[in-house]
């Protein structure tokens, strides 16, 4: 896993993320969220950088903003 | 006396299954002899005492039979399958066809089962995808298919009729003798008994535990289980229709016609189709399985009003699974096999192929140490070997049926998202399960494996020194129970007569295998025309293969230290 910066462009995918869940529900919002997941994963593939990615979400989770 | 002979017509008759229905089969009974024990004053002792004429204890017991090692086989009841019910396991995957190829029942299970290779999985009124096990290539180097269907009892009644046809038959079967208590010592295990015409003790220097999921021996022992209960509930119906469906696997993760819940439907011997519907948690199972509702729901299925007499229902029964591993497979003199050890939901046919499996196993090891071709270090390694197989299943089908009753929330969440892209998308068709089917286990953590084998090898078609067909599994009978020592390609003169003075040491069968017969150089040859042996054993120059088809090691050099070793290892010798 990398967790250097990697993105072509970093504003534009966030931009994208954003509109593609304008106007969902929160339950909306959720399967779309989960199909994304899966379409990444199947991108990244190799199962240690997946579990990586996974620790690193869970580990920012526990933090308080 | 000889045995009644199959016929497995359907006949009205009453199983011992709360809540189950239909008109059931008609099973095969066997003679009860009064033991001698009955009789004698003294206390016999027996090597090998196996407790159930299951499938793992008859596959147990026709092993042992063909080693000739003396055995005797004990059976609560007189007959084949659950209490004169229905099938348990339907389906037999490649590695137990093989070794029922090796034990002489396989043309028998060919001619009578079903094989299948086209599966569709739907979800809602969708194809999810569908797979032909056929043009599959890594099950077609077999000389077996990858699964035959064929109802449980069919197989079992086979074993038992290949034990009662044997020439010389080392294995006493014991019909009607039920264990009520046990104990054992440093020296040996006793026995108590109880048959129709009085009760007797006897001892053993081993005792196999093929009792099944509710073996008595666990709590005798005190074994520790890991175990893992859910609320999932599923109804069988076993049905056979007028006008037959085709003979294709059809699995649904959501059947519009079963409140949006899981429904297989697999075919079996005799036209009798499985359709196995999965309830509400909180379903009752007197209710599922009342004959109307039966019908209501298979109604539902074929999306119509379907009369009475275009289908009869053979058995109903309903079940919940539940996953349970032993911790230790031995305990003192006890060995545990099949369900006895570990108990699985029944998604991948990981259940009777295992306990199959883990028969094959320990019979040649017991052979080998009864007939003085090893130590006992080697009984240690079923445990290693076994265990590891059966975590693995476990491991396995947890994950199908957490995919299957995915838990409320983020489960079902995400069982959703795959099943939707899967429609479209072959990628997610990876994660999408109905079952994970049996393939054979690999051992990383045996004793007796090097870490160049441990896999198994399968059974390949050869042609012998004279020309004649044959295959692995021929090959392995013929070692009686040695280890079979492979030789790829060329021998010098110099390399024969090493070869010829290590089999002489360690009693292992050598084999040279070559592509051509003018290449051979050895008496004892075959002939790998396509190299489908060297391949699946990793194309190594020499490979030792044991009784159960499984590489020990490999290796590249000949005839070094290391090979004389790991012919040793193999059995378990002290390194």
């Amino acid at each position: 896993m990398t967790s250097e910066p990697n993105f072509e462009d970093a504003d534009a995918f966030y931009e994208s993320l954003l509109d593609a869940h304008q106007g969902l529900s929160r339950e909306q919002s959720e399967s779309l969220n989960a199909r994304l997941v899966l379409v990444l994963a199947n991108q990244v593939g190799s199962t240690q950088a997946l579990l990586a990615c996974l620790k690193v979400a869970q580990e920012t989770g526990d933090e308080t903003l | 006396m000889q045995p009644s002979t199959l016929t497995y017509a359907p006949a009205l008759m009453a199983n011992g299954y709360e809540f189950s229905g239909g008109s059931g089969y008609a099973l095969p009974q066997y003679p009860f002899s009064p033991p001698p024990e009955l009789t004698e004053q003294q206390i016999r002792r027996h090597e090998i005492v196996i407790v159930g004429a299951g499938l793992a204890g008859l596959t147990l017991a026709c092993a042992l039979n063909q080693y000739g090692v003396r055995a005797v086989l004990l059976d609560e009841d007189n007959t084949v399958g659950v209490k004169g019910a229905s099938s348990r396991g339907i389906c037999y995957a490649q590695k137990t066809l093989e070794i029922f190829k090796r034990l002489g029942i396989y043309d028998r299970i060919a001619a009578k089962g079903v094989q299948w290779s086209v599966g569709r999985t739907f979800a809602g009124s969708d194809e999810v995808y569908s797979f032909d096990l056929a043009s599959a290539s890594t099950h077609n180097i077999s000389r077996q298919p990858p699964f035959i269907n064929i109802q449980q009892f069919y197989v079992e009644g086979f074993l038992v009729e290949q034990l009662y046809q044997a020439a010389n038959r080392t294995v006493e079967l014991r019909w009607n003798n039920r264990i009520t208590g046990f104990e054992q010592n440093a020296e040996f295990a006793a026995l108590n008994i109880t048959t129709p015409a009085g009760d007797y003790r006897i001892e053993a220097t081993h005792v196999i535990d093929c009792s099944g999921a509710r073996s008595p021996f666990r709590a005798w022992v005190a074994a520790s289980v890991t175990a893992k209960t859910g609320d999932d509930r599923w109804c069988i119906a076993d049905v056979r229709f007028k006008h037959p469906p085709p003979v294709e696997r059809h699995t649904w993760i959501e059947a519009p016609f079963n409140e949006g819940r899981a429904v297989w439907q697999h075919l079996m011997a005799d036209g009798v189709w499985r359709i196995d519907y999965q309830m509400r948690p909180d379903a009752d199972p007197e209710e599922v399985s009342r004959e109307e509702v039966v019908r209501t729901r298979i109604n539902g299925q074929l999306g119509r009003d379907v009369p009475h007499d275009e289908y009869d229902i053979v058995w109903i029964g309903p079940y919940a699974y539940r996953s349970e591993c032993l911790n230790q497979l031995q305990h003192g003199r006890v060995f545990f096999v099949g369900d006895a050890a570990h108990v699985v939901s029944p998604f991948g046919a990981r259940g009777g192929n295992s306990g199959v499996q883990d028969a094959d196993n320990l019979a040649w090891k017991l052979a080998a140490v009864l007939q003085g071709r090893a130590g006992p270090a080697l009984l240690a390694s079923y445990h290693d070997e076994r265990h590891e197989a059966a975590t693995h299943n476990v491991l396995v089908t947890n994950r199908t049926t957490r995919f299957l009753r995915p838990a409320d929330g983020a489960e079902r969440v995400f069982r959703n998202a795959a099943i939707r892209l899967a429609k479209r998308h072959a990628f997610a068709r990876q994660l999408v399960t109905t079952g994970r089917m049996s393939t054979p286990n690999v051992y990383s953590r045996s004793s007796v494996c090097h870490s160049s084998g441990g896999r198994a090898l399968q059974n390949v078609a050869l042609l012998w020194a004279d020309g004649s067909t044959g295959d692995m599994a021929d090959l392995l009978a013929w070692t009686q129970g040695h280890l079979l020592l492979l030789v790829f390609g060329r021998l010098n003169e110099k390399e024969t007569r090493q070869l010829r003075e290590l089999a002489r040491q360690t009693g292992a069968c050598c084999v040279q295998v070559v592509r051509k017969a003018a290449l051979a150089a050895a008496k004892e040859h075959v002939v790998d025309s396509h190299g489908h042996l060297a391949g699946c054993a990793g194309k190594p120059r020499w490979a030792i293969v044991r009784p159960d088809s499984y590489l020990a090691a490999s290796g590249q050099q000949l005839v070094d230290a290391f090979l004389t070793q790991a012919v040793s290892s193999a059995t378990g010798a002290a390194a």
